[in-house]
């Protein structure tokens, strides 16, 4: 028994885990891989391979039963899930389904979530912003969460690192609230994008339109063909999975390319329980895993820990790694793990018309759009409100027809060939505050089917978001209507918070173990060798779709392990 | 409502005189396509007329020779809810006995240009009392699943207004020839 126990001890044990295996699970495997190390990455969910298990990417519109739609069954059965724009009939057997994981809502929170190898790295919106010190020195020059261990000049390397193996299409435009990167050429603006941008230099010359920088590849092919990856066809049709690996995703770039190394061991249906701590060694020896289809129990080793699982399931499984040294969860000793999760504010947004530019058009389709860089208190505080918001923006101009006829009327109207109207729209990205009271925790009763306690959320939005969703409406309102626009529409959905995907904290990094649960290497204050590299370690939000950072932090964390291994 | 009572019913409201080649209405067995509507052949061949009035096929092929008729019936089955879906049948049972009521003459005996005239009025009127409320979401419900199926047809969309599956390109600023 003993001697079963050794061997299945060594049969386990690995260099490094990773668990999950998602945007930033897929970059520390890759790292730790390329360095040498044995690296076994846990996944909960089922296997997904790049192209071969995208079942729809390549069916035409006609092909789907609903020609997209959702059945009205699954939506009863799944209201959360239902809510998000990309579950579609495409899509949706990579979204993770209310019914199959429940979560206690103290408040509404709607949780997208993509149990699969590459987890929600396959249906990301691909936007890649960087963080600029007005992100970083936030928290300390207005007063909330606490300062960030870290500064600009900490991640610029490690973004560059990133951006140059994921492919990012962006132009340089030499803002200083929005650094500039390694990009691959950018997709244009339309004429009515352009138009706005032009309007905004002229009459607010500290605002600006840019297009938004975006994880597709549009040069460089040789470079990229070495990953198995081409150029981005346009298709727009990313979040069934591309063929040509024109966008970047786990399963098309960092987990292939961790594989190829030798040094990859990848293990699905595996549900992460806790992570093991050694009182006498006095760190973490490694993770306990329930199978997902047999239930059964099995203990894995390695001597560094990286943790990944999303932000929410990352809390989840701190807090349920109980020990006598940690009783309240892994390296709580502060008591804010859970605690201080913030997310961003998608609420509101804008469109209209405009009745120029007559002579223009746009001609096939765009992976992006134009991005408003947030304008509001970036230099010193002007509003009632913290902090501020970034924004979409787009022009577009199609084909209008009318189909409001009967018979030979409608025949005619269906194959008219007219140009409506240029269709302008935006939507809102605003930073939220981290609150104490912003907090998720372990149900004290519920447990999932493996037997581990369902997580409680605890999430809202506060009266400075609705300061910002009044200050976003009001400016843009102005400004679509100083440059024309017309038959101008503001709307503001009251979504829950969740459906903006950007949730962030609970185990926030920080310089004082007294206040956060992270180190600035991502290291749990007082469990070193674990590191935590995903949404979980966010201190504050900023407006920045957060993905770029967290691979940026994956990737500089397991540069920091490895030195520091000995 | 079981089925049985439900036929009874229809065969009140159309006065017992509607398109059945099974002639005997008890009998006629469901569709079992669609098991959320329990709607018979001979209900389907009646909004199969319609969707053959909104798609005469004169200018574009019809809409029956793209099958919407399946494709209306898919969509509500699957696509309504349980409330969507009552309005629908119950606006497809009555549709004879309330086409014959509001403009003289029975949908099915119409001529096409009468057809026409019926469908653009029933989509016009403003639904007062529940018979009129049925046939209009029940017009508007076929008209919008039909459209939409006929916009995402394989026809149309390969021959009418191609779809490129692979556009790899985008211009933002294209300039329009004819303008």
């Amino acid at each position: 028994m003993a001697n079963l126990t050794i061997k299945s001890k060594k049969d386990n044990s690995y260099d490094a885990i990773v668990i999950g295996s998602g945007m930033s699970g897929g970059w520390a495997a890759k790292e730790l891989c390329e360095k040498g190390l044995k690296t076994l990455v846990l996944e909960r969910g089922r296997e997904v391979k790049h192209v071969q298990d995208y079942p729809t990417t390549n069916k035409m519109p006609w092909e789907f039963e609903h020609r997209g739609t959702i059945p009205e069954e699954i939506k009863k059965e799944n209201p959360v899930v239902s809510r998000c724009y990309a579950f579609r009939e495409d899509a949706q057997h990579f979204f993770v389904k209310d019914t199959e994981h429940p979560y206690v809502q103290e408040k509404p929170f709607d949780w997208i979530r993509g149990y699969q190898t590459g987890g929600k790295s396959l249906l990301w919106a691909r936007q890649v912003q960087r963080w600029s010190d007005f992100d970083f020195e936030g928290p300390a020059r207005d007063g909330f969460a606490v300062d960030w261990p870290i500064r600009y000049q900490d991640l610029a390397p490690w973004y560059s690192h990133v951006e140059k193996f994921i492919g990012v299409s962006g132009n340089k435009d030499g803002r200083d609230n929005l650094p500039d990167g390694e990009f691959l050429p950018p997709f244009e603006l339309t004429a009515g994008e352009l138009y706005f941008k032009d309007f905004l230099r002229k009459n607010y010359p500290e605002r600006e339109i840019i297009v938004a920088r975006c994880a597709h590849i549009t040069g460089n092919a040789e470079f990229y063909a070495k990953q198995g990856r081409t150029l981005c066809q346009n298709r727009t049709l990313c979040q069934r999975g591309c063929p040509f690996g024109g966008y970047f995703s786990s399963n098309s770039s960092t987990l292939p390319w961790a594989a190829k190394t030798g040094n990859l061991s990848m293990q699905h249906h595996a549900v992460v329980h806790s992570i093991i701590y050694d009182e006498a060694k006095g760190k973490a020896t490694g993770v306990r895993v329930v199978d997902a289809n047999t239930k059964e129990t099995t203990e894995y080793y390695a001597k560094v820990i990286f943790l990944n699982a999303s932000a929410l399931n990352t809390n989840l499984i701190l807090l349920n790694s109980t020990s006598s040294r940690f009783p309240q969860g892994l390296g709580n000793d502060s008591g804010v793990l859970g605690k201080y999760v913030a997310f961003h504010n998608y609420r509101a947004g804008i469109s209209g018309e405009f009745d120029g530019l007559k002579e223009y058009t746009t001609e096939g389709r765009r992976p992006t759009s134009g991005y408003f860089p947030r304008f509001r208190n970036v230099y010193t505080q002007e509003t009632d409100f913290l902090r501020g918001y970034a924004a979409g923006f787009s022009a577009s101009r199609s084909m209008v027809n009318d189909y409001s006829g009967i018979g030979e009327e409608l025949e005619r109207a269906m194959t008219r060939e007219e140009y409506g109207p240029w269709r302008v729209g935006s939507h809102m990205m605003g930073e939220t505050i981290p609150k104490e009271a912003s907090q998720v925790s372990l149900d004290p009763d519920k447990k999932d089917a493996w037997g581990i306690p369902q997580l409680r959320v605890s999430l809202d939005y506060d009266a400075n978001d609705e300061a910002m969703i009044k200050d976003y409406l009001e400016q843009m309102t102005e400004m679509f209507e100083a440059a024309g626009f017309t038959n101008i529409r503001t709307r503001d959905d009251k979504r829950a918070p969740g459906l903006d995907i950007h949730e962030m904290g609970g185990a926030r990094m920080g310089k004082d173990p007294e206040t956060s649960v992270l180190n600035k290497w991502n290291q749990i204050h007082a469990c070193p060798n674990v590191y935590v590299t995903d949404g979980a370690c966010m201190t504050s939000t900023s407006t920045q779709n957060p993905s770029l950072t967290y691979m940026a932090f994956a990737a500089r964390a397991v540069d920091h392990a490895v030195k520091n291994m000995g | 409502m079981d089925r049985r009572s439900a036929m009874k019913q229809l065969a009140i409201l159309t006065g017992g005189a509607v398109l059945m080649p099974a002639c005997d209405f008890s009998e006629e067995s469901i569709l079992q396509a669609y098991q959320n509507l329990k709607i018979t052949a001979s209900q389907k061949e009646l909004l199969t007329r319609i969707i053959a009035t909104v798609f005469p096929g004169k200018v574009l092929k019809s809409g029956p020779d793209l099958q919407l008729q399946d494709f209306v019936l898919v969509m509500c089955n699957d696509c309504l809810d349980r409330g969507q879906q009552e309005t629908f049948v119950a606006g497809l049972q009555q549709w004879e006995a309330f086409s014959n009521n509001q403009y003289g003459k029975k949908f099915s005996q119409m001529n096409a240009t009468e057809a026409e005239d019926c469908l653009r009025a029933t989509l016009a009127m403003d639904g007062e009392g529940d018979e009129k409320k049925n046939a209009t979401a029940f017009i508007s419900t076929t008209k919008r699943f039909a459209l939409q199926g006929y916009l995402n047809s394989e026809y149309f969309m390969t021959e009418i207004k191609p779809y490129e599956l692979v556009p790899a390109r985008f211009y933002g600023s294209k300039k329009i020839e004819t303008a």
